[in-house]
């Protein structure tokens, strides 16, 4: 028995991981949803546009740029889902929620940080995403994806 | 322009499929591909067994040979060359050089290497009880030569061992796993190769002795006995019932006289 | 749903706004056209099933942000931008985002 585990212990060490990937990593995620959804609720007030937009000069207090990123990298079970799926191609459904996640939580911290400057409204917003992690290991193929958010914030003068 | 804060109701971005589902999906696929692999595989294999030339099958022999420590047993080789003799000239058996060598194992088996050498193991002999029982054992190993069973099951090893190892990389315990499971020589042969083997060695039989006595006798007890030992040779060694049934037909269409058998000299099987 | 990437519908008249909207997607591409654009490369050329993947991806993006636009109220997105990134290797991320208006 004992040498029987000894002799599979790769095979093990990767069914756990494997179990523990999926476990932790599904908790972990739904609780990041649901700070999200709650954040969202808060600041939901705070308008965020892609467009220009036009102000009167008199009425604008301050502008200044504001970012938020943010780096989230998927679990063990679902790189597994993932890697399968490079076979077969098709929709990544494991990866959907990772760029999710992190393009909303980038955006939230973002608003957060105009929020800090008493802005009410974010204008010209921009998304941008990378990855990291790939290039330095590439056999590994760290599913981990950074999205960045940008725009200028508005602070309008109250009458 | 107001602006009238709002969020999307649900989140559209994300799919709802339960990952265990997607997992299930694409293992299933992946199993169905290998599946539809390994059958093109042992096609391949029938072809090239037919087609594989006996000198590089002794050569890959004697490579599979280092791994079985079997000693060389004059009083089997002596068997078996008497049973050689009674083989047709036309037969492709006469490119082979056999040679048969015994194993000490209480194990109850006996296999065909590549490369013309038989193994024998002792376990077997414990059960023999006619000279005919051992002729019928040693005939239906050079049967399986005939119809070159042995290159079939080995090709197939190999097909899947270099699959993995192409896939999963050489030092991957899947692979590890996977050549073990199917380069073992205790891997079944398949129903049919068996009675087709078990035919050729009962022609060779009734050839050596002029009749077809024990020619079952030993299926017939392994089927009554079920001991430990006699588990392991059903293991690799299926269906004795069909083979007994096959044998019989062939007996009865043929006509072939069935006499009492020689009783097994007591010799000392090792060198 | 009207779809532009100016940040006013030409000829209509914004009436509200609503925030951004998103849509994304992950696609993979299968080993058989991996196989087949390895071939193309030697000879370059438009690798066909590429273009029809990303494309699809990238429609199938633009559907998830009306999707999104729709559940809000609005009938028109502006300002819309188009972004791709590699998630993991073999795995492409087609994103589209803008804001969601309603239009008279």
């Amino acid at each position: 028995m004992t040498a029987t585990i000894l002799h599979n212990l790769d095979l093990l060490i990767f069914l756990t991981l494997l179990l523990l990937g999926y476990i932790a990593g599904s908790l972990s995620e739904r609780r990041h949803y649901r700070s999200i959804e709650t954040r969202e609720q808060e600041l939901v007030r705070l308008a965020v546009v892609t467009a220009e937009g036009r102000f009167d000069p008199e009425k604008v207090k301050d502008a200044f740029l504001v970012n938020g990123s943010v780096v989230i990298s998927t679990d063990y079970f679902k790189r597994l889902l993932a890697i399968l799926r490079n076979i077969f191609g098709g929709r990544v459904k494991a990866y959907e929620s990772l760029v999710d996640r992190a393009r909303r939580e980038a955006i939230l911290r973002m608003k957060e940080q105009a929020r800090a400057g008493g802005a009410q409204m974010v204008v010209n917003l921009r998304l941008e995403t990378a990855t990291i992690g790939r290039s330095a290991n590439r056999k590994k193929r760290i599913g981990s994806v950074e999205a960045m958010a940008y725009g200028t914030a508005v602070v309008i003068e109250r009458q | 322009m107001k602006f009238t804060p709002r969020l999307p109701r649900e989140n559209v971005n994300v799919s709802t499929t339960h990952p265990m589902v997607e997992l299930l999906w694409l293992t299933g696929g992946l199993a169905l591909i290998a599946l539809i692999c390994y059958l093109l595989l042992g096609l391949l294999v029938d072809w090239a067994a037919e087609h594989f030339p006996v000198r590089a099958e002794t050569w890959l022999g004697t490579k599979a040979a280092e791994q079985f420590p079997g000693q060389p047993s004059p009083a089997l080789q002596q068997r078996l060359d008497l049973l050689l003799d009674r083989v047709p000239v036309d037969s492709p058996l006469h490119e082979y050089s056999f040679r048969v060598s015994l194993q000490e194992t209480p194990e109850v088996n006996a296999f065909a290497l590549p490369g013309g050498r038989i193994v024998v193991f002792s376990g077997l002999l414990d059960q023999l009880e006619s000279e005919n029982e051992l002729t019928m054992v040693l005939a239906h190993e050079l049967g399986h030569y005939a119809h070159r069973d042995h290159l079939r099951r080995l090709g197939r090893g190999f097909g899947v061992t270099a699959a993995a190892m192409l896939l999963l990389g050489t030092d991957s315990v899947v692979t590890d796993f996977i050549s073990q499971a199917f380069l073992t020589f205790e891997a079944g042969y398949s129903r049919t190769q068996e009675i087709a083997a078990d035919g050729h060695g009962l022609k060779l039989l009734v050839a050596r002795y002029g009749h077809a006595g024990g020619a079952v006798d030993l299926f017939r007890r392994m089927k009554d006995r079920s001991q430990t030992g006699i588990a392991a040779l059903f293991a690799s060694h299926p269906h004795p019932d069909d083979r007994i049934a096959a044998l019989e037909s062939v007996i009865l269409n043929h006509g072939y006289p069935v006499r009492e058998p020689e009783a097994l000299a007591d010799e000392n099987w090792g060198d | 749903m009207i779809l532009t990437n100016v940040s006013s519908v030409p000829g209509k008249k914004i009436v509200e706004h609503f925030g951004i909207v998103q849509g994304s997607t992950v696609r993979a591409k299968h080993l058989g056209r991996d196989l087949m654009a390895g071939l193309k490369n030697l000879v370059g050329g438009e690798l066909k099933g590429y273009t029809e993947l990303l494309q699809d991806a990238r429609s199938e993006a633009m559907q998830r942000m009306s999707a999104q636009a729709e559940q809000m109220g609005a009938n028109a997105v502006v300002n819309i931008r188009f972004a791709t990134s590699s998630v993991a290797q073999g795995a492409a991320e087609l994103f589209a985002y803008g804001t969601a208006v309603r239009v008279e």
